[in-house]
């Protein structure tokens, strides 16, 4: 697949509980603003606008409308997207696929989601279809823990190793200006003690909902060096769909995202020659909303074997100085505006790899990396982004 | 749970008859608090103007949509205004919308303001209604208004002197 | 353009907070294959599901006209199924969430849990044990159907729950 598209800007506000100063509109304006600000561009280069959000939240139909003076979009081309939590990567690929056809040269991705204004949960849950999933799904987290409970039964990992998992994305987030909880956990005693919400998912075990906006503009080959002195390049993408809610679909009985996660992979690594992924990709931003969630993708990403996610942050291979850095910024665990988290993703892995990461850079060079996004649709899109192609 | 399916006559096909709740709380914002606070405190109707532009725009925003700046100054503009247009509702039965029928609608735009304002009709039968009256808003009594938007009652016809 | 007084600046913020609490109504149908599995609970207390004609994988969560895997058309090829099997996982909720469909806190005292019926099929259903500690990975469990004709016509919601069989 000829994508030869760069991110050229990227901004975010700073995401937290509430956000009772501005509207939807004016907090999706600030992260247009801190864009355009990072590419040095004004408001009039943008040729078309994709618009990243899931309505159950916020409530609002059609939730574009709303914003789009506040983002300078009147007048221009674009549309919405609204896959789950798989919504603004599939944007940001929309926007790739834009620009390789030759379509534009300068796009921006508008991504957002404001929790304040409604129940996540409760949003997630009208998904299940009423005439046969009615009462059968708790929102997500009851999803991620029967895939949870299934993982310790096969996998031999413990309540602690979810825990670490905790603890790094603490300390990211601690490092990260831009993340929403800053918990400032110092052990995993401390993790374990926190509460139950379904069994075995602890109030620590799982994402928080935020109130955040992100945005990335994307530009041509021809356009991007001229712009930013150090675009980042989309090398290559993949979204594959799945089934949700349907126990035993493709031999997994949880009914969970496994299958498009590896179908995923296995066309994106196969077609850009890798064959081992810690040796040659440098670093990931993965989509975790619970600890549980990160130890499974680090075996379904293929990073290790089955069975041995859990050894890798026992020995701590994922640590922003370890050899194969995940989350650096905090992750989803820290951070979770539905409709904007796979593009703050996409956004931190790009700051990595342009050494703009700030306090939370990782420790090693980073060339290329890696970004994903899951969702309640049980989709699953990956990114790999270069320094240079 | 409620038990709400109903068979279609003769086929093997039901509907489920349900709902979706979930509570939603919006945020006006700082400059939405402000503009439903002025109707709420001092029955005043603000606006903020773009100074590139030199348009006022009424509900106060913070961005112009024509250059993209940040609008920082507040104008007050007056209670009365040209109706641009309206419209008659005669069907409801919206639980959204609570009034009685039939509910007039109408585009405002105040003296002092460059965009419409939409709002509600009274005091008058939607006959005599035409477009270009001059109309003016009917503030709620204090106990009543909570800073919000129908802290104006409606607009209504100002009288004309003979 | 531009008439009148500027106003004074507040010196304390207040925050204007809107809240929108209401039902929205909806009608959902089932379509004729979620139907045959509804016709089928109803009249004859029996659990349904139809099988792919290329890939013989049988559908039950939810019978569907189009095969997942081959994409071919489903047909009419209807399977009746076990109603016992073993408890493949379970969870339970401790913290009670909001349920949108019921519009309002709803914490489900019967646990959710994934079954594996005795074909092989998995469903996902409620057990009737609430008590968290008698729950095990791998019991044997039985359907419970509804028994009065006239409330039944909910689908899988016409099995109440799923009880252990004492061995």
């Amino acid at each position: 697949m000829a994508v030869r598209t760069a991110i050229v800007g990227v901004g975010q506000t700073h995401h937290t509980t509430k956000r009772n100063d501005v509207n939807v509109a004016e907090m999706v304006g600030e992260a247009v603003r801190a864009a355009l600000a990072d590419a040095q561009l004004s408001v009039k280069d943008i040729e078309s606008f994709i618009f990243s959000n899931m309505e159950a939240f916020e409530g609002i139909l059609l939730p574009d409308h709303g914003i789009i003076a506040e983002v300078g979009a009147v007048g221009k081309p674009g549309f919405k997207v609204t896959g789950g939590g798989t919504t603004g990567s599939e944007a940001v690929g929309e926007g790739c696929h834009m620009i390789s056809a030759g379509l534009y040269d300068i796009v921006m991705i508008v991504s957002w989601q404001k929790h304040d204004c409604g129940d996540a949960t409760a949003g997630i849950s009208a998904a299940a279809v009423p005439t046969f999933a009615k009462g059968m799904v708790t929102g997500a987290v009851s999803e991620f823990a029967k895939q949870a409970l299934g993982y310790m039964n096969e996998s031999g990992a413990r309540e602690e190793h979810a825990a670490m998992v905790r603890l790094k994305a603490d300390r990211g987030a601690c490092r990260n200006p831009y993340s929403h909880l800053k918990l400032g956990l110092t052990s995993v005693d401390e993790v374990l003690k926190s509460t139950y919400l379904v069994w075995p998912i602890r109030l620590y075990d799982f994402c928080p909902q935020s109130c955040g906006a992100c945005v990335i503009i994307l530009a041509s080959e021809k356009r991007a060096k001229k712009i930013h002195k150090k675009p980042v390049w989309v090398a290559d993408f993949e979204v594959v769909h799945q089934e949700p809610f349907r126990a035993g679909s493709f031999g997994d009985p949880t009914g969970t995202e496994t299958y498009s996660q590896h179908v995923a992979c296995e066309r994106l690594y196969k077609r850009n020659g890798i064959t081992d992924v810690r040796k040659q990709v440098d670093l990931a931003e993965i989509y975790e909303p619970s600890t549980w969630e990160e130890i499974s993708l680090y075996e379904h990403l293929y990073f290790c074997e089955k069975n041995e996610g859990w050894k890798l942050i026992e020995k701590g291979v994922t640590e922003i100085g370890g050899d194969f850095p995940v989350n650096c910024s905090g992750g989803v665990l820290a951070t979770n505006p539905i409709g904007a988290t796979p593009v703050i993703r996409i956004a931190e892995a790009a700051l990595q790899i342009r050494g703009d990461a700030g306090e939370h850079q990782a420790t090693r060079d980073i060339k290329t990396a890696v970004a994903t996004a899951l969702g309640g649709p049980n989709w699953t899109a990956l990114f790999l982004l270069k320094r240079s192609l | 749970m409620a038990k709400v399916t109903e068979k279609l006559e003769g086929r093997d096909v039901w509907v489920y008859h349900g709902k979706i709740h979930i509570p939603n709380t919006y945020s006006a914002g700082a400059v939405g608090s402000r503009f439903l606070i002025e109707l709420r405190d001092n029955k005043r109707i603000m606006g903020t103007r773009c100074p590139t532009c030199n348009l006022v725009y009424v509900p106060a925003r913070s961005v112009c949509k024509d250059c993209f700046g940040k609008l920082s100054e507040w104008v007050e503009v007056s209670r009365q205004g040209t109706l641009l247009t309206y419209a008659v509702a005669h069907q409801g039965g919206n639980p959204v919308q609570p009034s009685a029928l039939p509910i007039t609608y109408g585009i405002v735009q105040l003296d002092g303001a460059d965009t419409g304002f939409i709002h509600m009709l009274g005091e008058v039968a939607p006959e005599q209604l035409k477009v270009g009256m001059k109309v003016k808003a009917v503030f709620k009594v204090k106990k009543d208004r909570v800073a919000s938007v129908l802290d104006i009652k409606y607009f209504k016809p100002l009288k004309r002197s003979k | 353009m531009a008439e009148g007084s500027p106003a004074k600046q507040p010196e304390q913020p207040e925050y204007i907070r809107i809240k929108f609490n209401l039902p929205r109504p909806y009608n959902w149908s089932t379509g004729r294959y979620l139907g045959k599995l509804y016709a089928e609970a109803k009249e004859n207390k029996k659990l349904v599901a139809n099988r792919c004609p290329k890939c013989k994988e049988i559908h039950l969560h939810a019978p569907t006209p189009v095969c997942p895997k081959c994409k071919v058309d489903m047909g009419w090829d209807w399977v009746e199924l076990p109603q016992t099997g073993t408890v493949f996982q379970y969870t339970y909720q401790v913290y009670p969430l909001w349920d949108p469909h019921v519009g309002g806190i709803f914490a489900d005292p019967h646990p959710p849990a994934i079954i594996l019926l005795d074909n092989g099929v998995y469903l996902r259903h409620r057990l009737e044990e609430t008590d968290t500690k008698k729950l095990k990975e791998g019991m044997r469990v039985q359907a419970v159907w509804e028994e009065d004709y006239e409330k039944r016509g909910q689908g899988f919601q016409d099995i109440l729950y799923f009880r252990k069989i004492e061995e």
